[in-house]
């Protein structure tokens, strides 16, 4: 009798605990059952319907000078990380502003807001000459640091520090630009050969210096500032070009060999000629027209000004006769020069890796790049290269859908392509977004970008 | 098709004995063509007792649209076309705001996701990208050599494509339709399985902050076959089956020319 009611209990108690789940039988869910679940199911909202795209920075190529702007590439700070020497692909650089400008030297890089706060521009990377302006060391606060391995804001002596905007930045060798709305032009770094626009001053030490100079005197607003490698070129709202700087190639354009230390109007093929464009980076100088002509002088070793003259240096603007069509925009390399027409095509000439194989190699006329190494195709007729850069041995191109080509020498993995070498024709690098724009240097390259959705 | 007039049966010439003009018994050889006894359909019985059918490429269960098969010697054309490595092109239609576990819409749902902040500028970009990313690895597994200059010139043309084994490539992709949350898509690719083109489309949902399914995968091209060579269950008889197959011969024979040159 025990036995029967304790049997009974157990079967009560195992009855209940298969019943402790749902009190429906188990088998294949009916369509009905599929169909209230879904529509039971939470939804999840991941970007709400204003959810703005967002601007990024990415950064590749030598880090060891701190160009890049991580700190852990050069000093690791973790006990798993290694100095990383190259980076080869895209790495976002986190910043706190809206990056609109930005613009690669050799070793170095500036990056400007367009922001009315205080801090405008940002350095980073070889601080030897103070081209990123004084950076108070911290242990040693009467030196500077010459190595910056962070973005630094660079303190501009501005006369309405909440007003003023920064236009625009660019990078020589050695020494830097600072482009406002209203109040200049502002530079600093190296001046041994004029470049920064006020008077050599001999033995002059620029390390740790905490010089920066302004520059006002121009026949109009300074609308675009481009550094040579030792020479500054500023282009003003009339379509007038001044220059400074070292001009043993005759980079400056002023008629002589010699270095001018003052902002000096050029004259030549240029002289009442409405300029909407100049380029430059190493010796080689390029302008560009409001009807499409181009101008070129400086240096011309490597066939870049060929088409006009056997000397190798020019000192005075020249027109450059292409039949080509309209040129949009135009930009230098050290050797190579590329150019981009209104119809979307892209023209180059001089001597390296131009991008049309191993096999050209030097050009003294422009050859165009077919339009299918940027992705254009039948089935998408519509794309085409919107913007140039170059680099010191590289070259750069943007579509107008967002697509970055690069070409020429991989120095130091700068390409991006995630491969160690020269690239002798445009191929695509991988960047999660969409390029704006990219600045060039000799070693590194940074690209703004926004985000897709 | 055994009930079709056959082929005239093979003729032998033969040396039969036959009585010889002279008369009386003697017997002379005369040569005769004669047709076959072993191509008499009495003795040979019905021409095609089975016909071997072969597939080209698959096409699975959930998906439809053009599906190319060999019949008897067409087998080795298909294997010719097979290593010709053209490209397929496939019609994609997607559905915003749901995740399942197969892609699919019939699958187990895992998550629902709001979709309204999709634009048809947003897709596009992200095709954008998916062509780019598809175009570098097409010249990747092309497995030439980037450094020479037959490289460079095969790029301007396009015609770097992987001759070999690679995984699936992507080397066109558009939106043809774009109605919230509904959307089509036109794909050309190589390489593919249907699944795959599922998981793009899911993945297509993810980059937009959203989820997607897809609920049609139907193949439009394959290589130089089309919607429009194909037959239709209706049409499922020998003599469009025949007709079809003329049709092709040309196409067909051009390519394989044209590629295995």
């Amino acid at each position: 009798q025990d036995g029967g009611a304790l049997r009974a209990a157990m079967a009560g108690l195992a009855r209940r605990l298969l019943c402790r789940g749902f009190c429906v039988s188990a088998g294949p869910p009916s369509t009905r059952q599929l169909r209230e679940a879904e529509e039971a199911a939470p939804v999840f909202q991941y970007a709400g319907k204003t959810a703005r795209r967002k601007d990024r920075v990415f950064v590749w190529g030598f880090s060891y000078s701190g160009a890049l702007g991580i700190p852990s590439f050069v000093k690791p700070d973790a006990g798993w990380k290694k100095p990383r020497r190259i980076q080869p692909t895209p790495y976002r650089l986190e910043t706190e502003d809206k990056i609109s400008s930005a613009a690669c030297g050799y070793g170095f890089t500036l990056l400007a807001s367009n922001t009315r706060d205080i801090t405008k521009v940002w350095g980073m990377g070889l601080n030897k000459d103070s081209q990123l302006g004084f950076q108070r060391s911290r242990r040693d606060q009467t030196k500077g640091y010459e190595y910056v391995l962070e973005p630094s804001p660079i303190p501009l002596p501005l006369e309405k520090p909440q007003q003023t905007r920064v236009l625009q930045v660019s990078c020589g060798r050695a020494h830097s630009l600072v482009l406002t709305d209203s109040e200049g032009v502002f530079t600093m770094g190296n001046n041994s050969y004029g470049q920064c626009g006020r008077k050599v001053v001999e033995d002059e030490i620029y390390s740790g210096s905490h010089v920066i100079h302004q520059l006002k005197e121009f026949d109009s607003k300074v609308v675009q500032v481009v550094c040579g490698q030792d020479h500054s070129l500023f282009r003003t709202k009339k379509g007038s070009v001044y220059a400074c700087g070292w001009g043993a190639d005759g980079q400056t354009g002023l008629g002589h060999y010699n270095i001018t230390s003052v902002p000096t109007k050029l004259h030549g093929d240029i002289a009442g000629v409405n300029i909407i464009q100049v380029s430059s980076y190493g010796d080689c100088c390029l302008a560009v027209s409001e009807e499409g002509d181009v101008f070129g002088w400086g240096n011309s070793e490597y066939l870049q000004l060929a088409s006009v003259t056997e000397t190798t240096q020019v000192n005075v603007p020249r027109h450059l006769p292409f039949k080509i069509g309209k040129v949009k925009e135009a930009a230098c390399g050290g050797t190579g020069n590329i150019v981009l027409t209104e119809e979307g095509n892209v023209f180059v000439w001089g001597y390296g890796i131009l991008g049309k194989g191993p096999n050209l190699t030097e050009t003294a006329e422009p050859e165009m790049i077919p339009p299918s190494l940027f992705g254009w195709s039948d089935f998408s007729p519509d794309t085409r290269v919107a913007r140039v850069r170059c680099g010191l041995s590289q070259f750069a191109a943007l579509t107008n859908r967002g697509e970055l080509f690069v070409w020429g020498k991989n120095l130091r993995g700068c390409l991006g392509t995630g491969r160690m070498e020269d690239q002798y024709f445009p191929w695509r690098v991988t960047v999660p977004g969409e390029v704006v724009d990219v600045a060039c240097g000799v070693d590194h390259m940074v690209s703004m970008v926004r985000s897709f959705t | 098709l055994n009930a079709a007039p056959e082929r005239a049966p093979r003729q032998r010439v033969r040396f039969l004995p036959s009585p010889a003009p002279g008369g009386g018994g003697a017997v002379e050889l005369v040569a005769a063509s004669v047709p076959v006894l072993a191509d008499h359909p009495l003795v040979r019985g019905p021409r095609f007792r089975k016909l071997k059918i072969g597939a080209g490429h698959r096409l699975d269960v959930k998906a439809s649209g053009v599906f190319v098969l060999g019949i008897g010697h067409g087998n080795k054309l298909l294997s010719d076309l097979y290593n010709c490595h053209l490209t397929k092109v496939y019609t994609v239609g997607g559905l915003f705001g749901k995740a399942t576990d197969d892609f699919s819409d019939t699958g187990n749902l895992i998550e629902k996701t709001t979709f309204d902040h999709i634009t048809r500028e947003k897709l596009e970009r992200i095709l954008a990208v998916i062509q780019g990313t598809n175009q570098k690895a097409l010249l990747m597994y092309s497995n030439i050599d980037m450094k020479t200059q037959e490289a460079y010139e095969l790029a301007v043309k396009g015609l770097i494509r992987p001759m070999g084994k690679s995984p699936p490539i992507i080397t066109a992709i558009r939106c043809l339709q774009f109605a919230l949350p509904e959307f089509q898509l036109e794909i050309h690719c190589l390489h593919e399985t249907q699944q795959y083109l599922r998981k793009v489309v899911h993945e297509i949902g993810l980059e937009l902050k959203s989820s997607a399914v897809c609920t049609q995968v139907r193949r439009t091209r394959d290589g130089v076959f089309t919607v429009d060579d194909a037959l239709p269950r209706t049409q499922w008889n020998l003599q469009s089956i025949q007709e079809a197959m003329r049709n092709c011969q040309l196409k067909v024979e051009t390519e394989l020319a044209k590629t295995l040159a």
